[in-house]
């Protein structure tokens, strides 16, 4: 490329920048840069892109996130939009990128960040919280599957079990994954209590399912997800509830419990065989 | 000069196709409906691996289809991108498309990506850099490159061509071929205050393998390329005369705004049936008083799938 201020790589970058920060950009430059047509001035023809830029970066976020759109309103949905845009402009060749880091965002830039979590706004947790579940919902969608290929059956070892490639755990400060549903169903959503809830994301036949979770099963299938297998979720299990293992093995394996639950749900494929914990090692579920 | 592993020449003629959208994917899955080809969008199928994977492949089964991009950037002076090139030729790879195409345009540099398609400064250095880029896509996918013209609504003072003297060049020094845009035409010339017959006429129709309608919303002072309503009368007159000019490329109508069930799009390409002949009317082909308001330039939002409406909750 030439060097000089007419070269295009300066032309894209002056325009980019125009986009991106529309406030800085100075009406003798845009003269500099764009031609006056007898309808529309250059400023006036760059103004339809810097407006566009927003408004269809903000429609394509407000479908990523639309419980958090609800629970903020419009107006201020649009305005973290606008702040997380300016911070993190768009960068992947994909619009299902666009809100990969809008939940950190949230995080990081709460004005009470510097503050004892004690001190802190809960219906900021919440946001944060509620744009974590999004997030994942969202990405769960396109996320590489295990449709048109074997689940895992009852008799599969547990040794073999292992989690599918369309599966996600979620762990939260709010009922998150209930309030989403609940604006789903077009049901009074406001804001809940804080109340610790966990969830499990799977995919099956194309359609992602959110399961409520109590804290012993996100534990099990955390350690699962970690790259465990069965025995280390027992043992885990065991440990949270200061119970035998053996206890939580009988649980596991009884007739409707939670092993036949997850695999009916789709959780597993069968898959190689795991090494067997260091605490506790014991044969597979299946065996005993 | 030919373009890699294959010749424009030899390019279908598909006939009237639509715009493939993830709200039509049920009935056009479950009905089959009479569409001669349907045009994808490459970036909503090239790194899914869920439910629109499966859905581009069982289409491809049964119909013609074209990939369109809107994020190749081929004009922008950042590096191309081989990762996007790699995942666009598997998809191409897994569909076999008849074509791929994309915009001349630039969608962002220093790694940014503004999601526009943004107006190029048409200057010889632009032509130079554009046509080197072309060529290496064109060798890498192994196929010619499809370049729409876009819609635009400001001009670089640095600029020294016009728009079809351009594409002209381009086409000729890559062997690369051209989407013709119609709707892009009325609006692009609608804002320079130019006239999109004398646009027409002066566009390399021999390299039209595509063509494009759309809907805009026209505000007085300008028009901006919404998509998100029927073909205007005046772009209709205008594709009567470019449907002769090209000698009937295969036409596809875009609907990506406020779009509405799969009998409406199909009823509105079929009008296309009657601009296919006939005696091009200039006076048909004036704009109308301003009929919208608040519209966005080259809609997105239809990319994104509604996640929400088919999340399923399981209580314990």
């Amino acid at each position: 490329m030439s060097d000089g201020p007419a070269t295009l790589a300066s032309a894209q970058q002056w325009m980019l920048d125009a986009l991106i920060f529309p406030g800085r950009v100075a009406r003798e430059a845009i003269e500099g840069q764009l031609a006056s047509f007898s309808g529309l001035s250059g400023a006036e023809g760059l103004a339809i892109y810097q407006r566009g830029y927003f408004l269809r970066i903000a429609s394509c976020m407000r479908e990523q996130f639309p419980a958090l759109c609800h629970a903020l309103g419009e107006p201020l949905f649009n305005d973290f939009v606008a702040e997380y845009i300016r911070e993190y402009p768009p960068a992947s060749h994909t619009l299902y990128e666009l809100g990969r880091r809008f939940p950190a965002f949230l995080d990081e830039s709460r004005p009470d960040r510097d503050q004892p979590p004690e001190a802190r706004e809960l219906w900021i947790d919440f946001m944060v919280d509620l744009a974590r579940f999004e997030r994942q919902m969202f990405a769960m969608f396109d996320a590489p599957g295990h449709e048109g290929k074997p689940f895992a059956e009852p008799e599969t070892p547990d040794a073999r079990l292992h989690l599918q490639p369309a599966f996600a755990l979620g762990a939260y400060r709010f009922p998150v994954a209930a309030y989403y549903h609940a604006v789903r169903q077009k049901q009074p959503a406001t804001l809940p209590p804080a109340r610790a809830s966990f969830a499990a994301l799977v995919r099956t036949e194309y359609t992602t399912r959110t399961i409520l979770l109590g804290e012993p099963d996100y534990l099990f299938l955390k350690a699962m997800a970690d790259g465990g297998g069965v025995e280390d979720g027992i043992e885990l299990v065991a440990r949270h509830l200061m119970v035998a293992p053996d206890e939580v093995r009988r649980s596991w394996i009884s007739a409707g419990g939670t092993r036949q639950r997850w695999i009916d749900c789709g959780f597993f494929i069968a898959g190689e065989q795991h090494e067997p914990p260091e605490i506790g090692k014991r044969e597979p579920g299946s065996e005993l | 000069m030919a373009a890699a592993s294959g010749n424009i020449a030899d390019l279908p003629r598909l006939g009237l196709g639509l715009g493939l959208r993830n709200l039509h994917f049920e009935e056009i899955l479950s009905r089959r409906p009479a569409v001669d080809w349907f045009e994808a969008i490459s970036e909503n199928f090239m790194d899914s691996g869920g439910r629109p994977r499966a859905v581009i492949r069982a289409i491809a089964e049964r119909y013609p289809l074209a990939l369109h991009g809107v994020s190749l950037s081929i004009g922008s002076t950042d590096p191309l991108d081989r990762e996007y090139l790699a995942r666009l030729k598997r998809l191409a790879d897994e569909v076999r498309p008849a074509w791929i195409s994309d915009h001349l345009c630039w969608t962002g540099v220093c790694g940014l990506n503004s999601h526009d398609l943004l107006p190029m400064p048409l200057t010889e250095e632009s032509l130079a850099h554009v046509a080197a880029r072309v060529r290496q896509v064109q060798d890498y996918l192994e196929r010619p490159l499809i370049l729409e013209n876009p819609s635009s609504y400001v001009r670089f003072v640095q600029s020294t061509m016009e728009e079809p003297e351009f594409l002209r060049r381009l086409a000729g020094d890559t062997g690369c071929g051209l989407l013709l845009d119609v709707n892009n035409v009325f609006v692009s010339c609608f804002n320079a205050g130019a006239d999109p017959v004398a646009y027409l006429a002066a566009f390399p129709c021999d390299r039209v393998v595509q063509m494009h309608l759309a809907g805009h919303q026209h505000h007085g002072s300008h028009i901006i390329d919404t998509h998100d309503r029927p073909v205007r009368p005046e772009v209709w007159e205008l594709f009567r005369l470019a449907w002769a000019r090209t000698g009937g490329a295969s036409t596809l109508l875009e609907w990506d705004g406020d779009i509405p069930d799969f009998t409406e799009c199909h009823a509105e390409l079929r009008k296309a049936e009657s601009y296919m002949d006939g005696r091009f009317d200039p006076a048909q082909a004036v704009p109308p008083e301003r009929v919208g308001a608040g519209g966005v330039s080259n809609p997105v939002g239809f990319l994104v799938p509604r996640v929400m409406e088919s999340a399923v909750l399981e209580q314990p």
